[in-house]
This record gives C-alpha cells, structure tokens and sequence, in this order.
C-alpha cells in the first residue's frame, strides 16, 4: 500500500510537469496550426542552458533563471520569425517536418556545445523529503507540482482578461476575423511560440531537478505528445487534465507492470496509450471533432 | 511535355513510354554499364558507401511512396526497418532458414507491422498519424531490445552472409552487385506503380483523401495498401542492412534515423521517382564528406571542441531540411527537371 501512495503522489506532481509543457505545445497549435515535434529538443536546450548558467559560468541563482527565460523567449521568437514565417499557408506536412528538421539541430548543437551527456543542476529546493502519510516524497516533486499549478493559475488569468491573451484565443478561434479586426497575426504567433519555449524552459528545469540533465529529457517532450493526444489537440483544460493521468499511468504501470514484462516498459507505456487514443477515440478526451468539407 | 524538340507521340504506347526516345535507352544503358562495372575501378570504401547509399534507395522508396505519394506521414520508418532487419536476422541465424526466405519475410514482416499501425491513419491524419508513427518506433524499438530470447536485446545478434545458391555475398563487391540490382528492380517498381491504378488512387488521397472517397477510391484497401508497400521494402532494406553489416543491434534504429529519412525524401522531392535517390545521395555523401573529410581536415589545422565531430553532422542536416523546405520545397527533383527543360531547348529560351 505504501508503494501504491508513493507510485500517485510521484505520478501526479511530474504529470503537471508533463502538462505544463503539453501546453506550450497546445498554444502554438491553436494559434497558429503548427505541430511542434521539436518539443523534446526545447525542453533539452534550455535545461542544458540553465546547467550552462548556473553550473559553468556560476551565476546567482535569480539572475541565471531570469536568463533561461528570456533565452527561451528569444529562442521562440527567432524560431517563429525565421522557420515558421516563410512557411506560413504551407501544407500541414512541411509544418511538421520544419520542426522536425529544427529538432534534429538542436540536437545537435546540444551534443555540440554540451558533449557530456550527463549533469546535474544544483539544488534549487530543499533537500528533506516529506512524509505523506505513509510515502515519503522528496521536495522537488511537490515543488514542481506547486509551480505548475501556480502557472496553470497564471496562464489562464491571461488568457481570461490579458488584452493580448484574449487575442491569442480569437486568432485560435477565426484568424481572418481576427486579422480584419487589426490584431497582428504574426506578433499572436511569436508570441505564441515564446510561451511555448518558456513553458518547455520551466518544464525543463523542474524536470532535470528531479531527475537530472540527460538525452532522457527529449523523451519528456515525447510524453507531451501523449498528454495532448489524450487530452485533445486543442484543448487546454484536456491537457491539464491529461497530463497527470499520463504521470499516474507511467509511474503505476512501471511499478506493477515491470516484473510482469520488461524492464523499462515505463518508458513506452506513453506511446502505448497513444496507441490505444488513436485506436479508441482519436481526437482526445476533450479534443475537438474535425468535420471536413471538400 | 518533357519531349525533346522535334519528338511526337502518336501511339498510346508511345506516350506512356518510360524511356522514349534511342537517346534515353543509351542513357539507361550507359548508366547501367557504368553502374554494374563500377567494382572494376572502385575500392573497398567507396563500394560500402555505395551499398549504403543503395539500401538507404530502398528503404527512402517505401518512404517515399507512403509519404510522397499517398501523403500518410511516417517517423517511424527506422522501426520499420528494423522489424525486417531483425526478421531476416532471426529467421537466417537462429533457424538456418536460406536468405532469399529471410529477404520475403523480412518484407512481409515489416509491411504488415506497418499495416497495423497504419490503422490509425483511417480515422486521423496530419499531426495525428505522426505521433502515432512515432509511437510505433518506440515500441517496436523497445520490444526489440527486451525480447532478449529472440533478439538478443542490447548485446545484438549476429547474423549470417547472404547467400543464394551455392554463391556466397560476403565481399563488398559480390554484396554490392547483390544490393544494386535489388535496387535498380525497386526504383523500376516504384516508377510504374505510380502509374497504376493503385498508384494515382494514392495521388487522390494525398491531394484530397475526402474527395478521393466520394470519387469512389476505397481508403481502407488503398491507405493499408501504401503503408504496406512502404513498409515491405522498409523490411527488405532492413534485412539487407543486416546481411551487410553482420551484427544487428538497436542503435541502428534511432527515432533520427527516422527522421532523416524523412529528410532524404523532403530534399529529393517527394512524390516523384527520382527524387530518393538525389536526397539519399544528398544525406549520404554529405554524412561521409563531413565524417571522413572535414572533421579531421579541421581537427589538423584547429582544436576543435570536444562535442563538434559528434555535433556538427545533425546540425548540418537539421538545417538542410530546414532550408530545403524553405527554400525549395519540392526539392532536387525539381531543379533537375527544370536542368532537363533547359538542356531540351538550348539555346533557345523556350
């Protein structure tokens, strides 16, 4: 039984990790209709940019965080402004293989600037693990769980009242509506793919607190992929949503499941339960159902 | 269209024809003889780069023909390749089968893991079917290298020369002659399925797959179909990878390989014949140009970082298919016909 606690409490916190990257992943495709598979390589990036700043060139810890979100910012910006413009009103297949391409890079400019292939952060949160009931959960993960929900909170006061969040959902809902009412287009998408990277770059940091800096990560931004597949395309509340069952899954299936198959049969049980999603009910719990017209 | 000056067609044969004109036959042959004698004056390492470079023509075919033509997006292609290569593998070293067996196995094996995972694309597309592709290639991966009594898992298996009949492949130039006659018949296969009736059924779906289903195109039968053919020679590339290398492990399998397929076919041009090959020859010799002659000609002269030999080649790539895609989208193929256009009517301007 103790396990069991311990298998939920570890799935949910890292689970809302996992949504509040799905999220930035959810922005870009609801603004601008660009599938963003390079998700894994951002949240890789900017960890390795948060180790870069912190570990190599020993910056406070305010000012190193404050620069890991402004580079994600630029990242986004200049992702936005020199891959996805010129291929705007492309086919729905270049929008994803351009981001494949960008993921290949950047893969490679990480094994470029950053040839270990291991590190670690420093502590960013204390060290005693808490007593929750009868598991025993070390801080990071309630932190990362706090943080998340903090953002969840954040995101969605933005969306609700912000002037330029309330334009980021109408250039989701009609974007020629929304252009002839004179709201830049272009400007919703950078700042749509800025979001994104931010949120990759926190989601990032979170994650290789707990679990350290590793090509591992890029399976991280693999596991949002499941989290919106789940949850729906376009769906926030669906990703938020799913992206803790998908944390539970992973964690009580490669608890229970493991001496029953594999070893590692975690890792995979995110793509299985894309599996079954595209098999069962392809647009997600909350997704929206595409009525195609010829 | 794409006649020299001076050329009419007035049969129907005629106007179908491939090859058409006596200076497109010696074309083919010319490039056959040179081809086919090409172990006479090549060495050892450019035969093994041929080899690659022709089961790379393979595997970038299927792909090719799934993507390019039917439009159903796969990365999952090195999963693919590595269903047939471990079939093949298994079936020759494990249960002594001959080649030729493990060869048809590993296509039907790998055509029809594809088909089940290619069920998805009859409900979504786009996005969607990536994913699930994606998905596809980790778990095939991961059962691969925990399905230990039979794989081998991670320490790999080795696997048997190819041999048919009393001849055995296990020099590069018998193994070369071997990969490229498997190669040039797939190509040749390639060029006339697209002009089947399952050929332009896949042109329809990718153009418009709803308008293609009200014009009467069966997408169950014709969407498997693609992810079948695309996957078969997925799986005959891939047992032919693993008679050419000797040992199989999962490594050669990566999610980027995947991605560089997709890649190949991206800057060759999809959805045409020619197209593979230029963006296989393309990745393929840029992958040896920067591995075997820029990474130590700078290492000579520069210290170079630490991460730059492993860094520089998916940098380069990534970027590739980013400028291609930016820049010319419909790839080499399309440069090389507008070269044949100008080269028909030169002088003149039209």
């Amino acid at each position: 039984m103790a396990e069991l606690l311990q298998f939920v409490i570890t799935g949910i916190t890292v689970g809302m990790v996992y949504a509040l990257i799905a999220l930035g992943f959810v922005l870009v495709w609801k603004s601008s209709g660009v599938a963003n598979l390079a998700l894994g390589q951002l949240v890789l990036i900017s960890s390795w940019f948060t180790y870069g700043m912190l570990v190599q060139a020993g910056l406070p810890l305010w000012l190193g965080l404050l620069l890991v979100i402004l580079f994600a910012l630029a990242l986004g910006w200049v992702i936005e402004r020199f891959i996805l413009r010129p291929l705007i009103a492309q086919p729905i297949l270049s929008l994803i293989t351009v981001t494949l391409g960008l993921a290949f890079f950047i893969e490679g400019a990480v094994s470029f600037i950053w040839p270990k292939s291991v590190a670690a952060l420093p502590r960013l949160f204390p060290q005693q693990p808490v007593h929750i009931g009868t598991a025993v959960v070390s801080q990071e993960y309630l932190w990362a769980a706090a943080i998340s929900l903090i953002l969840f909170g954040l995101l969605s006061l933005y969306f609700r009242y912000h002037k330029m969040g309330i334009a980021m959902r109408a250039t989701a809902d009609d974007q020629r509506a929304v252009q002839a009412c004179g709201i830049p287009v272009t400007k919703i998408f950078s700042m749509s793919w800025m979001l994104a990277c931010a949120l990759a770059a926190i989601g990032g940091v979170l994650m290789s607190c707990i679990g350290g800096i590793t090509f591992g990560l890029v399976h991280t931004g693999l596991k949002a992929f499941s989290v919106v597949i789940l949850g729906g395309l376009n769906s926030f509340l669906g990703a938020i949503i799913a992206g803790p069952i998908i944390g539970l899954a992973e964690n009580l299936g490669g608890g229970y499941l493991t001496p029953l198959t594999w070893p590692g049969v975690r890792e995979v049980i995110p793509f299985i339960i894309i599996i079954i999603v595209m098999f069962l009910k392809p647009y997600g719990l909350f997704g929206e159902v595409r009525i195609e017209r010829i | 269209m794409g006649l020299p000056a001076g050329t009419r067609n007035y049969s129907y044969a005629q106007d179908m024809a491939i090859f058409r004109t006596k200076t497109h036959w010696a074309m083919l042959l010319a490039l056959l003889v040179i081809l086919f004698t090409a172990p006479l004056y090549c060495g050892n390492y450019w035969l093994s780069v041929a080899n690659l470079i022709g089961i790379t023509i393979i595997a970038a075919t299927g792909l090719n023909i799934l993507t390019g033509y039917c439009g159903q997006l796969s990365i999952g292609h090195a999963g693919f390749i590595a269903v047939g290569a471990y079939t093949s593998a298994v079936l020759t070293s494990r249960l002594e089968l001959p080649f030729l067996v493990g060869l048809i196995a590993a296509g039907f094996a790998a055509g029809l893991i594809g088909m089940i995972f290619g069920i998805p694309s009859l409900r979504v597309k786009g996005f969607y079917l990536a994913i699930s592709t994606i998905a596809a290639q980790f778990i095939i991966i991961w059962v691969i290298s925990h399905w230990t009594s039979v794989t081998g898992g991670f320490t790999g298996i080795s696997v048997p020369p190819a041999s048919i009949g009393g001849i055995t492949f296990t020099s590069q130039a018998s193994l070369f002659y071997l990969i490229m006659v498997i190669t040039v018949l797939v190509v040749f296969l390639a060029k006339n399925l697209a002009r089947t009736r399952a050929g332009r059924a896949f042109v329809a779906i990718r153009d418009n797959d709803l308008a293609a289903q009200v014009m009467g195109i069966n997408l169950f039968r014709y969407k498997l179909l693609a992810f079948f053919i695309g996957c078969f020679l997925a799986g005959i590339a891939g047992s032919l990878l693993a008679h050419w290398i000797g040992f199989m492990s999962v490594e050669h399998f990566s999610i980027m390989d995947s991605i560089l397929y997709i890649g190949m076919i991206i800057i060759g041009g999809l959805g045409t014949t020619i197209g593979p090959i230029f963006g296989v020859l393309f990745i393929r010799l840029l992958q040896q140009w920067i591995t075997s002659y820029i990474v130590p000609g700078l290492e000579g002269i520069f210290t170079l970082p630490a991460g730059f030999a492993t860094g520089i080649g998916p940098m380069v790539f990534g970027l590739a298919i980013i400028l291609f895609l930016i820049l010319e989208p419909r790839g080499l193929a399309h440069r090389w016909q507008l070269f044949k256009a100008s080269y028909r009517l030169w002088p003149f301007s039209y």
